[in-house]
């Protein structure tokens, strides 16, 4: 292959997924659990903001992460509160955690916004696997959170389907009822997996001020990748390895501009018109694979969206 | 032990005042918890909030622009109410009401040159609520017609009506760009048989009388039409509509239609009262994000939206009244902080209009 | 009370109680649940709570269990007083509930609904020896399951199995079954009792709920009766009678039969021809044909599942059948829609009262609006004066005309339900026909009454009812003419006083039989 543009696209592309990746993954334990948290976008702006501030202040990246990811843990038990214990409607509360979180960020990140992070993750070179055409870049040199994010894929795989607890959380997102009465705390249960969502959502945007973009600013940072984690769980049909290989397709979106600017063969397209192009992807892929016969069919927790009263069964 | 047990009761009966308490509590626990992030910056919230309510609602100007600001409030939060109140969330006013200002300035350079200025706003009012339509249409057939979730369809249509807007002035020689004008990239201006008169010396415009009228519609539709009926029905049961022979998919589609077209509305307004033209700047103020918090505080009542719309307008014009104030700016987004936290102290609070706590003492009849 | 209760057979008087209820009250809002219920079982015995719907028979089950904390009283487990604070402490209690609404994930199979939530299990599991031992429990109590079986695959009757295993395998050595016969064909129930039976032989303490006397008096050593939240007799099966516990139950002397009085007529009301109805590729109902003439009630009976839903619907309507042709009167209505249905003179109660009869965020007065003729604007006024009225005819509880469906409980939503269904049935102007299914499902016995005589009343002046039923008794005690359904296929019909019960059962359970036509 000589057409090295599209190689470095396809390489930067494994980067762009890896916010994408862990905000889906997060979404999908919460969506497991039964509860939908629209509120990403919001976790990820304070889990982003958060770890701007550390990283500028201390200038380390892992610390930066860890505030970022658990700011953003921290943020999501708004919306567990509200769900889960005052059972309001899960839409609602997803959409005031964005707006709540847009507002918030960017009030913390007034006085940062637009400074540059003189720091970055140093991609590890796996010896001569790293000069494999294509593959090399490809999977061989990348960043540690892009095979972060991948084990965290096969743990949430393997958690959810070979371990007890992790049958308890998907029998409370098909039947909580059921596993009310089986002895499984519901309520306990939908906390923790609405927070480990807020907590990956908020590594997510912690990665994207640290290593994708290093600067802070509030329209520029997520950019809607919140939501575009959203439709992805939809597509990957709330299977984690599934969410990897979408999440690589969002991020090729992302990055195609790079790609098609730099071909001779390609037509002038407008930049607008490129930037447009995840969005109208994650329509393309709701219509899809987002049907309704098609969503039940495939595994949309039964429960999704439904506030659970043991008085009210 | 905890010798107390705490339960949510469904209650019964609802109390009108319930409904009224429950947004103006959490409009206050929204200021206190603001006070803590502004202490947290070192601002002093007393003054803050103090100088808040200065700029917006005691002077004349003041007040006009608040009002000013509520004009396209009032349409995107009928926008998110007509349609939340079925359960259907249209989150994507704010790409409709830039497809509205397209729209609406397209048809106000293009159409309205010879025309009285009555005529000549109303082309572009209704070439507005037409492109606010056009936007939410894919969305509403795809949900219609497949189940596709219209949450995240109406917001990614708004962030590619972002970009279409941007392109249609800053990235390219489009019908809207002022191309004789030398620096900056901007929008045509409408000729003034297309704009809302202002009132004596005020920015206020007619357009709000517009905005009042149509809410005053919306509420006529819903509650006495057989379309507002149906279109209850439809948000409370699928299968009761579907049961009684409301055509369901038809009923969705002209829901969504209809908040989208006033979405659009919104746009027009605003060009027709404010902006003149098709000026990406001053249109991407958030102001259909904004009609959600309008909407959920305002219980998706149309005549509470009036109100509601004008508090937050205020809320939004003080954000930029703060930055005259001596010492370190308190940055404008606290206003946006603000909202956020008061649409979710409101949906806490909605919790206590439908249920009632319950305090027991736990029999203490067994020693374990 | 109970210490004047001798002990049944099977059980030891120098034991203590398995489970026992001491004086519990339970509240819920605006109603009493139980008062001061005392309660309790010996191991090896079966003991029987009787009551009707909202006597309070499910939430002495409830704080039996776990589910429910009583308010005052107390639980006490071999003697011992318990808290139960959630179903878990009852399992850990050696207590498990099956309820009348399986718990069960139908995503799950069998071996990972058995071991769900269960704190014995290693933090990985081990799937091979879970399976095993499910087996296992399944030989040993006459319960055949398939532990890699996934739940939706399953018949009503094997998941009330696995249900039951379920409990076992989690070592309860009490269980309570709630209204476990509702859903059953008559073998099934056999199967059951000799379950119940092998159970109680290895010690084991049952509870049983249920209503239907005939039953009771079959399985169960001992009878609580209750009624509106209270203990009105506690007595031995082997003295007592069916009458006896009618009367306790309801509080004053009861007819067991209520039909009568042939008025068929040869004027058809209604017909579907071939009717056939696909879901998903599966054919559901499957080339049915029904004639209701004016004057006659018809019973569609069937276990749940079986069809019953797509063929009202079919009827009345809501859905297009995929071949077939549905007559009301002269007019051909086939796929033209329940407005279509309705200005034919067709009325249609749901099998879901709320969220299909009644939409659950409209008020009352709205609800009477949902099959009414609407214009342009709605007419609220006569809807109000409509309703106003039924609250009235109906005694239906609520807080006025104005208040959500939602709010109102499951009797008295279906007497609202019945109301706008039922208004001018046979009259000159109103519906001539009417599609009812499960007619007084969670109705008090009362309420019951009063609607079969509007049934029948309606059917005197002429009008053509079909009720379609899972409860055997009650189409059999409604109907002049009946039917059953099985896997979307009507298997036997004919005079309901000339079918012999067998027939009926073993229809029911799709063994082939010769059909009586």
């Amino acid at each position: 292959m000589n057409d090295a543009v599209f190689v470095l696209t396809l390489a930067a592309a494994v980067g762009a997924a890896v916010p994408i990746a862990l905000a889906a993954l997060g979404e999908l334990l919460a969506e497991t659990s039964g509860v939908l948290n629209l509120g990403v976008e919001g976790m990820m702006l304070i889990g982003a903001v958060m770890a701007f501030q550390v990283g500028d202040a201390t200038g380390s990246l892992w610390l930066a992460l860890l505030v970022g990811s658990l700011a953003g843990a921290l943020f999501s038990s708004i919306h567990a509160f509200l769900c889960v214990t005052l059972r309001a409607n899960q839409i609602v509360s997803g959409l005031a955690l964005v707006i709540f979180g847009t507002g918030l960020s960017t009030f913390i990140g007034k006085s940062i916004e637009g400074k540059p992070l003189d720091t970055d993750f140093t991609p590890i070179r796996w010896g001569f696997l790293a000069d494999i055409p294509v593959l090399g870049p490809l999977l061989f040199d990348q960043d540690p959170m892009v095979y972060a994010t991948i084990a965290i894929a096969i743990a949430i795989t393997l958690y959810l389907n070979r371990t007890k607890a992790g049958l308890a959380v998907r029998a409370v997102g098909e039947s909580p009822g059921t596993a009310d009465t089986m002895g499984v705390a519901v309520a306990a249960t939908r906390y923790v997996h609405v927070m480990l969502g807020g907590l990956l959502a908020g590594m997510a945007g912690a990665y994207l001020v640290l290593g994708q973009v290093p600067s802070w600013s509030q329209d520029g940072t997520t950019a809607g990748i919140g939501w575009i984690a959203l439709a992805l769980v939809v597509f990957a049909s709330w299977r984690p390895l599934r969410v990897l290989l979408g999440a690589f397709l969002f991020g090729f979106a992302r990055r195609a501009n790079f790609w098609l600017q730099g071909e001779d063969w390609a037509p002038d397209i407008p930049a607008e018109f490129l930037s447009m192009l995840p969005y109208l992807l994650t329509i393309a892929v709701l219509v899809v694979w987002g049907s309704r016969d098609l969503r039940r069919r495939v595994g949309s927790p039964s429960a999704l969206g439904v506030p659970y009263d043991r008085a009210e069964r | 032990m905890i010798p107390f047990r705490f339960r949510l009761e469904r209650r019964l009966e609802r109390h009108w005042w319930q409904s009224v308490l429950t947004p103006l509590l959490s409009i206050l626990a929204a200021f206190a918890a603001g006070a803590i992030f502004l202490l947290i910056k070192g601002f002093d919230p007393i003054t803050v909030y103090r100088e808040l309510f200065k700029a917006s609602f005691t002077s004349k100007f003041g007040i006009t622009d608040s009002l000013t600001i509520a004009v396209p409030l009032i349409l995107t939060g009928l926008a998110a109410a007509v349609v939340f109140r079925m359960n259907i969330f249209n989150i994507g006013a704010e790409g409709q009401l830039y497809l509205g200002a397209i729209f609406g300035s397209w048809a106000g350079l293009a159409l309205t040159g010879n025309l009285p200025t009555v005529l000549g706003v109303a082309v572009v009012l209704v070439a507005g609520a037409v492109g606010g339509a056009l936007w939410a249409a894919p969305a509403a057939v795809f949900k219609a017609y497949f189940g596709t979730s219209e949450i995240i369809t109406t917001l990614m249509l708004t962030f590619i009506a972002l970009f279409l807007m941007r392109y249609l002035i800053f990235g390219s020689h489009s019908y809207w760009r002022d191309n004789e004008a030398a620096n900056f990239p901007q929008g045509k201006k409408i000729p003034s048989s297309a704009r809302f008169e202002l009132w004596s010396d005020t920015r206020l415009h007619w357009g709000l009388v517009v905005a009042i009228a149509i809410a005053v519609l919306v509420w006529v539709i819903i509650r006495f039409t057989s379309l507002g009926y149906d279109m209850n029905v439809v948000g409370s049961s699928d299968a009761a509509a579907r049961y009684s022979g409301i055509p369901v998919r038809r009923t969705v589609i002209m829901a969504i239609l209809i908040s989208g077209a006033l979405g659009g509305l919104a746009g027009a307004t605003e060009v027709a009262g404010r902006a003149y033209a098709l000026d990406p700047n001053g249109l991407e103020l958030g102001l259909g994000f904004t009609g959600i918090v309008v909407a959920a505080l305002a219980r998706y009542n149309p005549f509470a939206i009036i109100l509601v719309a004008t508090f937050l307008g205020g809320l939004r014009n003080a954000g930029v009244a703060l930055q005259g104030l001596p010492g370190e700016r308190v940055p404008v987004e606290v206003s946006l902080m603000l909202q956020g936290a008061i649409l979710l102290f409101a949906i806490g609070g909605e919790i206590f209009t439908h249920h009632r706590l319950s305090v027991s003492r736990v029999a203490e009849a067994v020693a374990t | 009370m109970s210490s004047a209760v001798e002990a049944g057979p099977g059980a030891s008087p120098d034991q203590p109680a398995a489970i026992a209820a001491i004086n519990v009250t339970k509240r819920f809002p605006g109603v009493l649940a139980n008062d001061a219920v005392d309660f309790c079982v010996w191991p090896g015995e079966v003991h029987t709570i009787l009551g009707e719907n909202g006597a309070g028979k499910s939430t002495l089950a409830a704080m039996l269990c776990g589910l429910y904390r009583p308010d005052e009283g107390h639980i006490e487990r071999n003697g011992l007083p318990v808290r139960l604070r959630s179903p878990r402490d009852g399992l850990a209690h050696g207590i498990g509930m099956v309820h009348q609404h399986f718990r069960l994930v139908d995503r799950f199979t069998v071996a990972e609904n058995v071991v769900l939530g269960d704190p014995d299990q290693t933090r990985i599991l081990d799937y091979r020896e879970i399976e095993k031992r499910v087996a296992e429990i399944g030989d040993q109590f006459g319960l055949p399951i398939d532990p890699r079986a996934l739940i939706s695959n399953l018949t009503v009757g094997q998941r009330q199995r696995v249900e039951i295993v379920k409990m076992l395998y989690r070592g309860a050595d009490v269980l309570l079954l709630d209204e476990p016969t509702a859903v059953l064909t008559p073998p099934e129930v056999e199967a059951l009792f000799t379950t119940v039976r092998s159970m109680t032989s290895e010690g084991k303490a049952l509870v049983f709920i249920s209503h239907k006397l005939g039953e009771v008096m079959e399985i169960s050593d001992r009878v609580t009766v209750m009624r509106a939240g209270a203990v009105t007799g506690e007595v031995a099966t082997s003295e007592t009678n069916q009458r006896h516990l009618a009367e306790l139950m309801v509080g004053r002397p009861v007819e067991v039969d209520t039909r009568r009085g042939s008025a068929t007529t040869t004027d058809v009301a209604f017909t579907a021809t071939g009717l056939t109805v696909l879901d998903a590729g599966q054919t559901v109902v499957d080339n049915v044909d029904i004639t209701v003439h004016r004057g006659e009630i018809v019973g569609i009976a069937g276990v749940a599942g079986n069809g019953q839903r797509p063929l009202a619907r079919a009827l009345a309507g809501v859905i297009k059948p995929n071949k077939g042709r549905v007559t009301i009167g002269d007019n051909d209505v086939t796929g033209k829609g329940p407005k279509a249905a309705r200005r034919a003179g067709l009325s249609f109660v749901p099998e879901d009262r709320l969220g299909t009869g009644l939409v659950p965020g409209l008020s009352l007065t709205d609800n009477m609006l949902l099959t009414r003729k609407r214009g342009f604007f709605v007419d609220r006024k006569s809807a109000r004066a409509e309703i106003a009225a039924s609250i009235d005819a109906y005694e239906i509880k609520t807080p006025g005309t104005e208040a959500e469906a939602r709010n109102l409980s499951g009797g008295n939503s279906q007497k609202v339900l019945l109301a706008r269904e039922l208004a001018g049935l046979g009259e000159s102007g109103g519906p001539q026909a009417i599609i009812v299914s499960s007619p007084t499902r969670g109705l008090d016995i009362g309420a019951a009454e009063f609607v079969r005589g509007l049934l029948h009343e309606a059917r005197q002046r002429g009008a053509a009812v079909l009720i379609i039923s899972e409860d055997l008794e009650e189409v059999r005690s409604l109907s002049d003419r009946m039917a059953v359904l099985y896997r979307g296929r009507i298997a036997l019909e004919g005079r309901t006083d000339e079918l012999p019960f067998e027939s009926i059962g073993l229809a029911m359970a799709g063994v082939a039989e010769e059909e009586t036509a």
